[in-house]
């Protein structure tokens, strides 16, 4: 049993440094075919010698594999390079910025979760009920409309109109409110509508008639046992709500609340064409979407023994 | 309890318990009327005034003056480091660190410096940190921004202890206009590798601390050698969205926005603006055949409604200019030049008389996201130039493709017809566009060999009447023989709070020292 979980885990870890070093490689390869940072550095009437002098300065005039195998052996060292435009480590500026994304993301996660699986359970359980028609209806168009329009909207109403919050930055533990609430109901909407059709379907099946027949009080058929079998959709769909997460709505919340993380950065560095930042932003906040979905298939290794086989 | 009715009875807890919760937390925001927001750490601001927050929408990339030329840098290094000399509120050169200077030679500018400055880390200001300011910058191992300015500089070197010559390749008319931007650094510290995240100035401010992707904090230098500006305190804070940087001006959260569009002049709680040193324009490709002909490019100038564009597209912030990328008081300005007038009948004439009556096809290359409506510009004068039979089709780029495609020689495949884009004239002087209208100008796709000569001449020169002239006879003829379509002097709009005191600057400066706080 103890072996088999660790063949499990050896397998999925391999999995993930793959696909790592195969991002790593793509994001290189694109940032090298388009575009040269010397020319978007230099002002716009700039003579054809200035940029080919900024481009040499940069390192930017050696030939791609060249690049290519001196950027892998520098990822080795822990060197991302140097940032082209802030001239300090890319490695640096990427993790100063990591910290508020994480705190961002794992607590608009929690959030989601929560209110989805809460929500949805007790919808599923409940259909047709007042709770199901306005759960469902909120959640049907908070996946409707777009985040940022949702976050800027939000910002009016409590920051502007309540002055209850502030309206952006990270100021304090208040500045948290609204983008985890916006991240919060965006992505907790798509965990309601899962969880609450999984409830549904488990509570139509023989086994919970079964629990009820012994006596057993609703909320425990509930909580219990039809929990521990929509726990693997839960966890399924959260692990992937945070992968859009980081992958999307991260993004344009981070800019629309001022947020000092990741997403922020990596905008910011692309208009930029800022390739070392660029590349390790990628690279950081792929290993860490990688680790985390490593733990959620972890985790369901630990609930659902049929899923160690494979 | 049936079944049913307890999960019903759970359910109802659930919802008044997240009811609750979303109730008080809101609530658990400071009580009163203030802005809602939590001093960091718990401590409170030293001065009973809150510091004076001025909103950018992009984080500086450095803070070292030399290194930078984008507005996000220069609304913070522009506070902390000086310049030899310097332009007052009318734009006029003036003395700064340096209290008067002369040419000893044709190449040669001696400066005489203040001898009552040090920087803020308490070396002092002399000619020996002036030469090695000019000289750092020229550095050819220097990665700077501002290569374009600083061309014909040489070198500068100490005469004696509040002496210095600079030191021009031929003669260089427009030197003190290089020495107002021309930032004088520490010897010692600016060698330091995070010199740029570091900056040390002789300026009314100095830096305090900077928290990457927040804010960066300045306060007032107590020991700065002219007047002591009123703000005790300021910082900078990066708000990338404009709905946010309104909504944060709304509650006072900033108390100035530099980025606000004309919609949103009205959301904000007062608003300020003054006319730029931009000129908007379309460049003609003149290498393309239907081009060549002056008349073709004039009838372009006549199809365009200017003072609509004006109104309607940009609320009024911004006024037709002289045909030229001058206003008055710059170098160079032609004061008997005028906006060509809204004449479309006209128009049409002279591309029959060209030989054009049923029109031709053009293509105008437009960069989004890069200037303040000019996606909507370029429809709007495609739109006019469709009118009187021009088919101009709008291509709108991203920018760093449209910068390639603008640097494709006129006669090659890719080369845009027309161009959108602004002039930045920030040095008040004619000079500065020569590489749009001279033969070989690297922005240029134009050519009249009279120009040249005259662009020649004049910085043959360093006689300023001369000098003049010679600018002003060459909007002449660009005013026959037009390079773009002239459109719009723009405005810079402003967003402040109520407290603000404050006379924006035409040259897109942003000094604290200007600013006072009335609350």
């Amino acid at each position: 049993m103890a072996s088999n979980l660790a063949l499990f885990t050896a397998a999925r870890l391999r999995d993930g440094v793959v696909t790592l070093v195969l991002v790593t490689l793509v994001i290189f390869l694109l940032g090298h075919v388009v575009g040269n940072p010397a020319q978007v550095m230099a002002p716009v009437d700039a003579k054809p010698e200035d940029i080919a002098r900024l481009a040499a300065q940069l390192g930017l005039d050696r030939p791609l594999p060249e690049r290519l195998v001196s950027y892998f052996g520098g990822l080795l060292r822990g060197d991302f390079g140097t940032s082209l435009w802030q001239d300090r480590p890319a490695l640096t500026v990427v993790l100063e910025a990591l910290p508020a994304t994480i705190l961002l993301t794992l607590a608009g996660l929690v959030v989601a979760g929560l209110l989805g699986t809460i929500l949805g359970m007790l919808a599923g359980a409940l259909p047709d009920s007042p709770l199901d028609r306005v759960a469902n209806f909120v959640s049907v168009a908070a996946l409707s409309v777009p985040h940022f329009w949702l976050g800027l909207l939000l910002i009016v109403v409590f920051a502007v109109q309540l002055r209850a919050v502030p309206t952006s930055g990270f100021t304090s533990w208040q500045s948290l409110i609204l983008p985890v609430a916006t991240l919060g109901l965006v992505h907790g909407a798509r965990v309601f509508q899962l969880v609450r059709s999984a409830t549904f379907e488990e509570m139509t099946k023989p086994y919970t008639m079964v629990a009820r027949s012994k006596g057993l009080p609703e909320r425990i058929v509930l909580w219990k046992h039809v929990l521990r079998n929509t726990g693997v959709v839960i966890a399924t769909t959260i692990g992937w709500e945070y992968v859009r997460m980081m992958g999307g709505a991260a993004f344009t919340i981070e800019v629309v609340f001022a947020w000092p993380g990741i997403g922020l950065l990596t905008i910011t560095a692309a208009s930029r064409q800022d390739f070392p930042v660029l590349q390790a932003a990628v690279i950081i906040a792929g290993a860490f979407v990688i680790a985390t979905n490593l733990l959620v298939d972890l985790l369901y290794g630990l609930f659902d023994t049929r899923l160690r086989a494979a | 309890m049936a079944p049913e009715l307890e999960v019903h009875f759970m359910a109802n807890r659930v919802v008044l318990l997240l009811f609750s919760t979303v109730f008080l937390s809101a609530c658990a925001g400071p009580m009163g009327g203030g802005s809602g927001q939590a001093p960091p750490g718990g401590q409170q601001a030293p001065s009973a005034v809150k510091p004076m927050v001025i909103a950018v929408a992009t984080e500086p990339s450095t803070l070292d003056a030399q290194a930078v030329i984008d507005r996000n840098s220069r609304v913070v290094s522009g506070n902390i480091f000086e310049n030899l000399l310097d332009r007052d509120t009318q734009a006029r050169i003036v003395p700064a660190l340096a209290q008067r200077y002369e040419n000893v030679d044709p190449t040669t500018w001696r400066f005489e410096l203040r001898r009552d400055v040090r920087f803020q880390n308490g070396e002092p200001f002399n000619a020996e940190a002036a030469a090695f300011s000019v000289n750092r910058i020229l550095d050819k191992d220097y990665k700077t921004q501002r290569t374009s300015y600083l061309e014909n500089l040489l070198g500068a070197r100490v005469i004696d202890d509040y002496t210095v010559d600079v030191l021009t390749d031929g003669l260089n008319a427009v030197l003190p206009v290089q020495m107002t931007q021309l930032a004088m650094v520490p010897p010692k510290a600016s060698v330091e590798r995070d010199f740029g995240q570091n900056p040390v100035g002789t300026g009314p401010y100095r830096f305090v601390s900077w928290d990457r992707g927040r804010e960066i904090k300045l306060a007032a230098n107590d020991d700065y050698w002219g007047t002591r500006p009123t703000i005790k305190e300021a910082s900078i804070r990066v708000i990338p969205d404009a709905q946010t940087q309104i909504s944060a001006l709304q509650v006072g959260e900033v108390d100035i926005v530099l980025d606000l569009l004309p919609e949103q002049a009205q959301l904000a709680p007062r608003s300020l603006s003054t006319l730029s040193t931009d000129f908007s324009y379309i460049a003609f490709n003149t290498r393309k055949q239907e081009m060549t002909d002056p008349r073709v490019r004039v009838a372009m100038n006549l199809a365009v409604d200017k003072d609509t564009l004006a109104k309607t597209i940009y609320l009024g912030q911004g006024k037709p200019n002289d045909a030229q990328h001058l206003a008055p008081g710059m170098v160079g300005y032609n004061p008997n030049l005028r906006p060509y007038p809204y004449d479309p009948a006209r128009a049409r004439q002279l591309l029959q008389d060209a030989g054009f009556a049923t029109g031709f096809a053009l293509t105008l290359h437009a960069p989004i996201g890069r200037y303040l409506k000019g996606e909507e510009t370029s429809e709007y004068i495609a739109a006019q130039l469709n009118e009187v039979g021009i088919r101009a089709r709008p291509e709108l780029m991203e920018w760093n493709a449209y910068r390639d495609a603008g640097r494709i020689p006129g006669d090659r495949p890719g080369a845009f017809d027309l161009k959108y884009g602004w002039n930045s004239n920030e040095w008040f002087d004619a000079s500065r566009i020569v590489a749009h209208v001279t033969c070989d100008g690297t922005s240029s796709k134009f050519c009249n060999p009279r120009i040249d000569q005259l662009m020649d001449g004049a910085v043959k020169t360093l006689d300023p009447r001369a000098r003049d002239q010679m600018y002003q006879q060459v909007w002449g003829i660009l005013n026959e023989d037009p390079y773009s379509i002239y459109l719009l002097q723009q405005n810079l709009v402003y967003g402040v709070t109520t407290r603000v005191e404050w006379q924006p600057r035409t040259d897109d400066e942003y000094r604290l020292s200007e600013m006072k706080l009335t609350s």
